[in-house]
Formats: C-alpha cells, structure tokens, sequence
C-alpha cells in the first residue's frame, strides 16, 4: 500500500548508510588523532577537546538515528523534529573537525566533507517527510 | 643604576623576530658579510662568487614537509652554462600525501616555542618551575634529605651532597657570575674541586674579615652523622709578599691575623682541604693546608684559592695521568728506581719526582731563580730560560754545577712511565731516560782541557699511537735528555757578560702509519659425510 505509506523509503536507506559510515568515521578520526599525537606536538590542553568533540558527536549520533528512524517508520514529526534539531547540533561538531581543529589533515578534509553531505542530504529528506507527516 | 637596568631590560624582552620565509632563509650562510663557499642561497655572494661554486650545499629551503602546499626556495646551479650561475626559483611544493597537514589552528604547531625572557617580574616564577638547589638563592632552604632520616637506615655520604658542619655546610669560596668570592659554595662529597677567587681587602679591617682567618676555614667540625670530625690544621706554608713561599715545619697551630706597621701577616691566600673517607661513605678525618700571606696598605684585593680533594682510607692516591694512553694536558709521570739498574726487582717511587722544567721567572736571573719548576705536561711544547751574567769572579765548576741544578732540578727523574697508568711494580712499563751531552768546543781551546757550563737542556719525548685504530692511546717509547754545554771564556776582570741558558721540552708524534687489521677470513669446511662412499667404503 505505497500510496498511504508516508515513510520516506530514501530517508531510511540514507539513516542506514549513514550509521554503517559514521562507524568508520569515527574510528578513523580517532586513528588520525593519535597519530597526529605521536608525529607532530600535540599538547594536553589541545588534544583535550578535539577528542571531547569528537565522543560528543558520537553520543549525539546514536540517539539521531535512533529518532529519526522511529520517526520515519512511525510517522511521527516529534521523532523526527528532534531528530533534525541533533542533527544540526552533529553538523556544527562536524565543522569544527573541519575546520578548528588543531591540525586538520586533506584526509579529515575529505571523510568530514562527505560526512557533511550526507547530513546536508538527511535534513533535507527529513524536512521533507516532516511535510509530508503535518499534511 | 636604573637606567642600565632599563636598557638591559628593553634589550631582553625584544629577542629577535623569527625569520619564516623561504625566499630569505639561509642555514649556510654562517660568514657575516662574506661569501660562504657553496651556499646557493648566501646573499652576500656576488654571481661571480656563484659561477666558483661546485654543488649547492643547501639545494631546497621549506618549511615543515607535512604541509599539503607551502612555498620552496629551490637552488640549483647551471653548469651548462659559461660562466656558471646560480638559479634561484621560488615554487609551490605540493605534498601529495592524503595525511598532509591543510591547515593548523595551533601556533606554534610548526615552529619552536620562543623561550620566555626572564625579567625581573617572572623571575620567581620561572625559578620556582626551572631552578633546583644548585640555583636556589636561600642557602638555609638547602635540603640534604628531604624525608626524615629511617632510624633503620644507616645514613651516609652519597656523591654530591654538601657536606654537612655544625653551621650549614663546608664551605668553598668561590666565583660566581663574576671572579669576587661567595662563601655560599658548598663542597660536594666526593667532589674535588678547585677554584680560584678575589677578595677585597684592606688593612685596617684585615682582623675584622672572616674571610681571611684561619678560624673561619677550621672552626666548624664535619658532621659525619655518628661524630663529629674536627677540621685539623696539616701544614701552614707562608708566603712573601714577592711570592716566595716557606712552609714552617711543625705549624699547626692557629695564626690569626696582626697587623704589624703598615702589613697585615696571615691572611689566609689558600685553603686545601684534604677529606678521608671510609668505602661505606662515612668521613673519618678532615685536614687543612694553609698558605698564608700578608697584604700591605696598598693592596685593594687579594686572589684566594681553595681545593677539596678526598682521599678513600688505606689507599694512597696516585694521580693517572691517562688511562691507558697519556691525556694531552696532564702531567709526564717520572720516577726513580730504588735499586740500581739492571735489576728486575725494581720498585718505582714516584715522590716528588716529577719531570719539570725550569720556569721563567721576571726577574730572567738563572742565578736568582729559586727553584721555580713547571711540570711537563703530555704533549704541550714548552721552552723556558733564563740570562746568566757572568762575571770575571766566577769560578767555572760551581758555576757549572749551579746551572746544572738550575736546568735539571733537585731530582731529576731516571724513569718515565710509558703509560698513564703504569704502575710502579711494572718495571717493562717504564722507559729510562737517555742523556745525551753535545759540548760546543772552540777549536783553539781543543788542547786545553777548560770546564763545561751547561747553557741548554733539551727533553725530547718520542711517542707513538698505541691500540686500536678508532681509539688510539698515547704511548711515550722514548725519553731523551739533551745537555749542551759550552766553554767558559775567561773575561778580563771588571768586564760582564749575558749568556742566554735555554731549556726545552718537544714532543714528537713518531706513530708508524696504521694498518687496519682484519679478522680472520671465513675458512671454507667441507667435508664429504664419512658414509658418503657407503656401498664401495
């Protein structure tokens, strides 16, 4: 029954793909940090909060796609409201990896800038099945 | 005064900017104003200078090489063309890495930290952080031992902890930052030290200087943690305003101070501590030697000199002069052997003997010079003389053998160890010393048989590299002492003359050229196994 189904069928590929990336994301930034702390000066009052952003976007990332799963599947704006509202929160984390962080390498560069993309993509499906839900 | 310390303030606090472009950033240009040889990038060199150089010493001058972009100053130098020239471009450097750095929010990230300049408001502060004991401007906040002594433990001197009397530490004046004394110097256990400093004196306070009291040096006994050590007096040598020195024997007593006319005697010029220790690092006696001297009322300052030397008990210190091979510097060991030559069973003293040259005094009189000698020391070529004046009352024979003892010394040695370390019970160690006699002889005296005075004494010392290629130890083979002497003109009466007496130590290198050694080339076994033949053997 498609034409009744409200759900977003590329939302959920997208929360799924996303969960499976930001898997890797997070372990490879986390390789690059200790790397950048063996091979360049690093001190403590540095390395202290980009590791703290970066386990702070990971706390955040679990209950984003928790939401905005049950959202979708369920069709609730509520779900997928807040959802968006962490999601917003992940994406200024994300441009502080970019762009703030002591020492931002090309390959931070390019896992944050498709990290991005896929935010950017999430927020617009997402405002789009919130529509969808209200209407 | 103020404005000095302002000036020199300002002048701290600008250190200057660091240089980080590439285009001007030389690191082999070390000559100001010169051209350094084969430095591409020196601005000092004109292309003339550039068209002489055969390789860039520095071809590329970037920054840190994990940067994804960055500016490089490459240099290279055109050979092809007549003249050569040098060629200079500025390129971007693209570091094709995927963990290149694209950028950094961290400062100092790729250059070093400029060092914070100490004034006179954080200098409490960055002493807190960065001084220890050694800096610490509070003697009473010296801590020997921080945690209060285990009654199990048995405490004891351990190697560079001050040594300990009954107010604060012994002490051992010495210069710091400029060449004035400062009592606040402790002596280390175990550390033998020697310094040299000045003391501002006058003679109508010479009694009231504690400084220049024997009782200052001697009046605190040695804490040795079970009992006291009293600091005893070993031997008082004065010394004369014109510098000679006269050791009283049987001084020990304590000599303070007087002022007598216009002189204050006993002012105390040296200290030498002599410290006896035990091997579980406890001290058992303490001695001093004193040189004293006296100042007259022109004297503003007096140069003092104090030397701690330990001593472990039982042993004899024999002081090495390498090991194996001879330090240049140190001083040539010589000695005597007690039973005559060709003995095997020869023991070697070393007492006093060491070998010395005469030492040049001002006053250039041979005759005046009293026993003045300089040690020989390893490697160190030294020529020293003095003017004989020679009169027509001078008999030749005393004359000779006063000269002689004026060239050789008291007790010139017989032997000359051949290493640093030789111990006297080796006799193959010791290398005798050969004395050669060369007479100048005016042909018309031949017939007449006239006396000799020696008028140049020449030590010629042979030595050789010895051991391995990489480390070669000095090894003196040969010791050779050369006495030319001359006949004595008889002058007529009245009239003088000013013979030159020269004496001289030379040392030559006489090692064969080396020959590296190898190991034994691999030998090659085979052999068949004893049943290889099986069926037929």
């Amino acid at each position: 029954n498609s034409s009744s189904q409200l759900s977003s069928l590329p939302l959920q590929i997208l929360f799924y793909v996303n969960g499976i990336y930001y898997i890797l994301y997070f372990l490879a930034t986390l390789a690059m940090i200790v790397y950048k702390s063996q091979v360049f000066s690093y001190p403590d009052d540095f390395l202290a909060p980009d590791l703290a952003v970066l386990f702070v976007m990971a706390m955040l990332e679990v209950p984003r796609l928790y939401l905005g799963c049950k959202g979708n599947l369920r069709e609730e704006e509520a779900a997928l409201g807040l959802s968006l509202g962490l999601t917003v929160g992940s994406v200024v984390l994300s441009v502080y990896l970019l762009a703030w962080q002591t020492y931002v390498l090309w390959a931070d560069v390019v896992l944050t800038a498709v990290l991005l993309c896929a935010y950017g993509l999430e927020s617009g499906l997402k405002v789009m099945a919130i529509a969808a839900f209200v209407s | 005064p103020a404005d000095a310390r302002g000036a020199a303030q300002a002048r701290a606090t600008c250190s200057p900017a660091p240089v980080t472009d590439v285009a001007r950033l030389c690191v082999c240009d070390l000559l100001v104003a010169q051209c350094d040889v084969n430095c591409c990038c020196d601005p000092d060199c004109s292309p003339g200078e550039f068209s002489l150089f055969t390789a860039c010493s520095v071809p590329v001058v970037i920054g840190d090489s994990h940067l994804c972009r960055q500016k490089a100053a490459v240099y290279s130098l055109d050979v092809e063309a007549n003249p050569p020239e040098r060629i200079f471009q500025l390129i971007d450097q693209v570091n094709p890495s995927i963990f290149c750095i694209r950028a950094t929010n961290y400062k100092q990230a790729l250059y070093l930290k400029t060092p914070e300049m100490p004034t006179p408001e954080n200098f409490d502060g960055l002493l807190d952080e960065f001084g220890s004991a050694a800096f610490s401007a509070e003697p009473e906040s010296w801590n020997v031992d921080t945690d209060p002594p285990d009654a199990n433990e048995t405490q004891r001197y351990e190697y560079g902890l001050p040594i300990q009397t009954e107010d604060a530490f012994l002490r051992l004046p010495s210069p710091v930052v400029s060449s004035w004394c400062s009592d606040a110097n402790p002596a280390g256990f175990l550390v033998n030290q020697a310094t040299k400093c000045i003391r501002s004196v006058s003679v109508e306070k010479c009694e009231s200087i504690q400084a220049l009291n024997m009782l200052f040096y001697i009046n605190s006994s040695i804490l040795a943690f079970v009992f006291q050590v009293k600091i005893s007096v070993q031997s008082i040598v004065f010394q004369s305003l014109d510098g000679m020195r006269t050791s009283l024997r049987g001084a020990d007593g304590l000599r303070l101070p007087l002022i007598l006319e216009e002189l204050c005697l006993n002012v105390v010029l040296g200290v030498s501590y002599q410290i006896t220790y035990t091997d579980t690092g406890e001290i058992i006696e303490a001695a001093a030697a004193f040189v004293l001297g006296a100042i007259t009322k022109e004297t503003l300052s007096v140069q003092q000199s104090f030397q701690i030397s330990f001593t472990q008990v039982d042993t004899k210190p024999v002081p090495l002069s390498g090991s194996p091979g001879y330090v240049v510097g140190l001083p040539v060991r010589a000695g005597f052997s007690t039973q005559g030559y060709p003995f095997p069973a020869q023991s070697l003293t070393n007492n006093h003997s060491q070998l010395s040259i005469l030492q040049s005094t001002p006053s250039q009189d041979c005759l005046a010079a009293q026993g003045a000698r300089a040690p020989v020391l390893f490697g160190q070529n030294m020529i020293s003389g003095c003017k004989l004046r020679i009169t027509a009352a001078m008999k030749c024979q005393p004359l000779a053998q006063t000269l002689l003892d004026v060239l050789k010394g008291q007790s010139f040695p017989e032997y000359v160890a051949s290493f640093g370390n030789s111990q006297a019970q080796d006799v193959l160690d010791w290398v005798p010393i050969t004395h050669l006699h060369i007479s100048e002889q005016r042909i018309s005296n031949t017939l007449q048989s006239s006396c000799q005075i020696p008028v140049s004494f020449g030590i010629e010392v042979k030595w050789t590299k010895y051991g391995s290629l990489v480390n070669p130890q000095a090894r003196i083979v040969n010791v050779t002492a050369t006495l030319t002497t001359t006949t004595l003109k008889q002058l007529p009466s009245g009239r003088e003359r000013t013979i030159p007496i020269t004496s001289s130590v030379v040392f030559t290198d006489i090692s064969s050229p080396a020959e590296p050694g190898y190991k034994a080339w691999p030998t090659i076994n085979i052999k068949l196994p004893f049943d290889f033949f099986y069926p037929f053997v």
